[in-house]
């Protein structure tokens, strides 16, 4: 770059833009030779000559050049004179042409417009002609039941007929078209009506009123109603069957008649009115299908379909049927309903189990009341019939759960849904609680009737007994056998643990009431015995005590048998020992009615709860019967030898008892109080010796 | 005597007798009677509970014809009472009862200055008039109990064990009689204080019979068959409402009637754990009952339930009581036989147990006010 810097810039280059003369020269002659500024100067001479000669051509050349476009340009100028001429005529001959060509059209115009004329008459007949045939169109498209043509052709006559409708010849092929439509519109009402069209006829029926205008909601009222009415007799004619056919062929009529057409019917309504928020339908099919599970409800009843086989499979074939319905009728609440039916069937069984369960169990004890009615006690091993009965009741109750599990079945459309899991658990466990509460209200019943049915107190015992078993390991045990059902039959399904408290309440309070009325009934079973002896005999002038009156062994005879048959199924506490039962009663001074002494002893409840053990209940019923003996020997008047009877009464009674319950205090407490009553009754209080009373009984 | 304390009055002998001063408006007064077999021991005890200082005052009468097996004053004069008495007679070695009438000397208890006072203290039991005494017909017929007639002052109705009699005050002739059957005896009655008055309810075992006195009594003109399950004991009219009673019984319950309807009672209780000996009604306040019991208790109970009233637009009132036991009063230590209302204010009452205690109590305070505000 800087080379050509240097040689642009140059001055002595001789070509160069900067060239400078003097300098050269300059240069030259400094830095030449003389021969090479002789060269040079010969060099410069012959360019120079070269030079000249050439722009010498250069001149000659472009001479001859502008000369020949001086010629050219004096040519065109007489060309154009030529041309204008012409361009002259052509516009002359060209405005020639418009003026003929105007006035071409204007003699034309009439003719086209005439063609044109005659091509919309044309048309306007074809019309007229479509018109006047119309009405022996229609008639002949009817006869040949082909409704669909018929009513395509009116509704496409029918705008010009309505235009031109006023005009007189017109008027009659309107009046005309119209009664053949309004004849048409009948048959097709008839045909909507009549019983035999199918559910699709109906549907075409409908369209085509449609298209003839018939306004939307009351022909949906129409079609609902008429299908309605068909669906009624599918209806009545299923409900007719419900007597006499099972459930599985019913299921299948339902579900082949009823239900297939009402899905056409709902179908075709979607279709046809394309109804945007479809009021009607959910409405309509839910009436139907209320009509439906009510008769499936009833089906479900009959006896005949008690089988859990039958009914599970009936019902599943009506639950897969309902659930495709489900789908076209796309409500909530049909599904929730279908929901419902399997639910309430599982209840049903299970409402029939527990039924059965009870009017079994309850001929089982009427058959133990009666055994134990015929035969006494002694003979009768109580805690057999409890076993019995126990086995029996936990052997329904465990068979009733399993037939309930049929409805878990894996090939069953609604078996592996957790609803119906959850559903069975619940009814199953209901079937529990129903059994255990209805035990305890039948035992509470007859634990309230005891005194006026003459139940037999062995019965009351075993009862309690049951109850109290039951409470403290059958419920337990069921429970824990359900959750095993559950488990086999629905594996993964949890089921949330069962409050068992409110059964064992109602178990135990029944078992109470049970032991309650038994301590009751023995216990006033004695009392009366010993009221009506007291209230009967005269006291006043009674002979001298020869031995304890009758009346006392038989009070003993029956608190032992009650003690005994109690032996057998509580269990017995230990019983103190019974050396202190030799003490007599009037070891202490036979004044010793005093309030001072009962101040210091215990209140005595006489009918209290009784305890769920032997000594518990015997002491019940003694204190029932000692206090009632109390209380009579106040109302009466004791002479000495009524009160001497008493006091060897009171003795033998004293050492007869003594071996029942294990509340000696008590025992004593009482009957000393039946004798210091005595006394204060007796007008003239002498006792006898105890040695002479001990002597008497014993040979008594 | 305030909230829970009870006033306790004790006697020498056994006691099955009480009853209030019905006569007497103003003065809380009981009598007692006592029983006794020894002769000549037995007295009427006159209570008076001095209401401002809460003061017990106590006159004593002789009562020398027997030991008194029940006893009521009568509604008509305050100073009259009649008793039904039992005596032995050692000659016969046979018992007799009857049913005395006596005039108190004054109805006065308590005395009016400190000469008064100790003039009483000194003085023994004092004398009662006898105005007529009935004795049965057969000598050892056993008499239950006597009850004064609502109205009529000159008649009083008889309950033997074996029938029912009315008899003229004046006279001591029987003017009507109805009879027990052989088997199922009479316990005990009264007069209902409905129905015109002539009707004499009886208790016959485990029913209740109502006579109408002045038929033939052949055949009684209501019944409730089965009151209890056991024997009856008592029974007493709602004395507001006419087609109630309360009826007590051996089976422990408090049953009411309504005996139009004798099937089923409408209300009933039982609190009690022994056998139920007496039943009464409080006269002022119906929803009050007060029981007593050979459990030793007295009980006062509410019955609301079936004592609400209907204002004028039909609606029930609404009850200021809940059903059951209001309270119990256990300062016995032998069985009650007795428990009475007092006939001249309506809180007290009494209660009195065989081993010769009366307890005089009142409703707690805050039940009183429940009723009354």
């Amino acid at each position: 770059m800087a080379q050509s810097k240097d040689k642009e810039e140059n001055p002595l280059d001789i070509d160069g833009s900067n060239f400078n003369p003097d300098m050269y020269m300059d240069c030259l002659l400094k830095c030449a030779t003389l021969k090479q500024v002789m060269d040079k100067e010969a060099e410069v001479v012959t360019q120079s000559q070269f030079l000249q000669s050439e722009m010498q051509t250069l001149v000659y050349e472009n001479y001859n050049k502008f000369i020949s476009a001086t010629e050219t340009v004096r040519k065109m100028r007489t060309d154009f004179k030529i041309m204008q001429e012409e361009m002259n005529k052509l516009s002359e001959n060209m405005n020639k042409i418009t003026s003929f060509s105007t006035e071409i059209s204007d003699s034309l115009r009439d003719s086209g417009n005439n063609v044109s004329r005659l091509c919309g008459t044309r048309q306007l007949l074809d019309k007229l002609q479509f018109l006047f045939l119309l009405p022996t169109q229609l008639n002949k498209a009817i006869v040949d039941g082909r409704y669909a043509d018929a009513v395509h052709d009116y509704s496409h006559a029918q705008r010009v007929l309505q235009k031109y409708g006023n005009q007189p010849s017109f008027q009659s092929i309107q009046t005309e078209c119209s009664e053949i439509i309004y004849g048409l519109k009948k048959t097709l009402r008839e045909r909507l009506l009549s019983p035999d069209t199918s559910a699709s006829e109906l549907a075409q029926c409908v369209s085509l009123l449609r298209q003839l205008q018939e306004t939307d909601s009351s022909l949906q009222d129409i079609f609902l109603s008429c299908a309605e009415s068909r669906l009624d007799q599918h209806l009545q004619s299923l409900s007719s069957m419900v007597e006499s056919i099972d459930i599985l062929e019913w299921v299948e009529k339902c579900n082949s008649t009823l239900l297939a057409d009402l899905g056409i019917v709902i179908s075709c309504y979607h279709e046809m009115f394309q109804d945007k928020d479809s009021t009607n339908i959910p409405d309509f099919a839910d009436k139907i299908m209320l009509q439906v599970f009510h008769l499936f409800e009833e089906v479900v009843k009959r006896p005949d379909n008690i089988g859990t086989d039958i009914l599970v499979r009936g019902l599943d074939k009506f639950f897969r049927k309902l659930q495709a319905m489900t789908e076209i009728i796309s409500s909530d609440t049909m599904s929730n309903k279908a929901v419902d039916v399997v639910i309430q069937c599982i209840n049903h069984k299970a409402t029939i189990q527990y039924l059965s369960i009870q009017s079994q169990f309850k001929d089982s004890l009427t058959k133990v009341r009666q055994s134990l009615a015929s035969k006494g006690s002694e003979t009768t091993d109580l805690k057999d019939i409890l076993n019995s009965l126990q086995v029996y009741l936990m052997q329904k109750v465990q068979a009733s759960l399993l037939d309930l599990m049929a409805f878990l079945q894996n090939n069953l459309s609604f078996g592996l849904k957790p609803w119906c899991a959850k559903a069975v658990a619940d009814t199953c466990w209901k079937v529990i609680t129903e059994t255990m509460v209805n035990l305890s209200e039948m035992v509470k019943k007859m634990a309230y009737l005891q005194t006026s049915n003459n139940i037999p107190f062995q019965l009351l015992l075993i009862l309690a007994k049951l109850c109290l078993e039951m409470q403290e390991s059958g419920v337990t045990t069921l429970h824990t056998h359900l959750l095993k059902l559950l488990e086999e039959s629905a594996p993964g399904l949890t089921v949330e643990k069962r409050d068992t408290n409110s059964i064992m309440v109602h178990l135990s309070t029944a078992a109470q009431a049970a032991l309650d009325s038994e301590v009751v009934f023995i216990g006033q079973t004695a009392a009366q015995m010993l009221r009506v002896s007291v209230l009967a005999r005269d006291w006043l002038r009674a002979p001298e005590p020869r031995g304890p009156r009758a009346v006392c062994r038989r009070v003993v005879e029956t608190l032992a048998g009650a003690d005994s048959a109690a032996s057998q199924l509580f269990p017995t506490s230990m019983k103190p020992s019974s050396d202190s039962s030799r003490r007599t009663i009037w070891s202490r001074a036979p004044s010793s009615f005093s309030p001072l002494n009962r101040i210091f002893s215990e209140r005595i409840e006489v009918f209290s709860p009784a305890g769920a053990d032997r000594a518990a209940l015997s002491n019940g019923a003694l204190k029932v019967a000692l206090k009632a003996l109390v209380e009579c020997v106040r109302l009466r008047t004791f002479g000495k030898h009524g009160l001497q009877q008493l006091q060897v009464d009171v003795h033998f009674l004293q050492q007869r008892l003594s071996c029942m319950g294990n509340d000696e205090r008590l025992l004593n407490a009482l009957l000393e109080d039946a004798l210091a009553s005595a006394q204060l009754r007796c007008v003239d209080p002498q006792l006898m010796e105890p040695s002479i009373v001990d002597i008497i009984c014993e040979r008594g | 005597m305030e909230e829970g304390n009870s006033i306790i009055y004790g006697l020498e002998h056994q006691t099955r007798a009480l009853s209030p001063q019905y006569g007497e408006s103003d003065a809380i007064r009981f009598l007692i009677g006592t029983q006794s077999l020894k002769p000549n021991s037995n007295q009427i005890h006159v209570v008076e509970l001095e209401e401002d200082t809460g003061a017990l005052h106590t006159k004593v009468f002789k009562h020398d014809i027997g030991e008194v097996w029940h006893l009521r004053c009568s509604p008509h004069d305050a100073a009259v009472l009649l008793t039904t008495h039992n005596a032995y007679d050692s000659a016969t070695s046979q018992c007799t009862m009857g049913v005395s009438i006596f005039k108190l000397p004054t109805v006065e208890v308590i005395p009016k200055d400190l000469d008064e006072l100790s003039a009483i203290q000194s003085r023994n039991a004092e004398n009662m008039e006898v105005l007529l005494t009935v004795n049965p017909e057969k000598p050892e017929e056993e008499i239950r109990c006597a009850e004064w007639h609502p109205t009529d002052s000159s008649r009083i109705g008889v309950v033997c064990e074996s029938g029912l009699s009315v008899h003229d005050v004046s006279s001591g002739a029987a003017l009507s009689r109805a009879s027990a059957s052989a088997r199922l005896k009479f316990t005990g009655g009264k007069w209902n204080p409905h129905q015109g008055n002539a009707q004499f309810a009886v208790l016959q075992d485990m029913h209740i019979k109502c006579y109408d006195t002045r038929t033939d009594c052949t055949k009684p003109s209501w019944s409730i068959d089965n009151a209890h399950r056991q024997l009856a004991r008592d029974l007493d009219f709602n004395p507001n409402r006419q087609f109630h009673l309360a009826t007590a019984g051996d089976d422990a319950t408090l049953n009411i009637w309504d005996y139009r309807n004798g099937k089923e009672p409408i209300f009933s209780r039982t609190d009690h754990s022994h056998w139920v000996w007496t039943v009464r009604y409080n006269t002022y306040h119906e929803q009050l009952l007060l029981t007593g019991s050979s459990d030793a208790r007295a009980l006062l109970t509410a019955a609301a339930s079936v004592c609400t009233d209907t204002d004028d637009d039909g609606k029930k009132i609404t009850q200021v009581l809940e059903d059951g036991v209001l309270q119990s009063y256990e300062q016995h230590e032998d069985s009650v036989y007795c428990a009475e209302w007092s006939a001249a204010e309506p809180w007290t009452f009494a209660s009195l147990s065989y081993d010769a205690r009366l307890v005089l109590s009142r409703v707690p305070r805050h039940f009183k006010y429940k009723i009354l505000l």
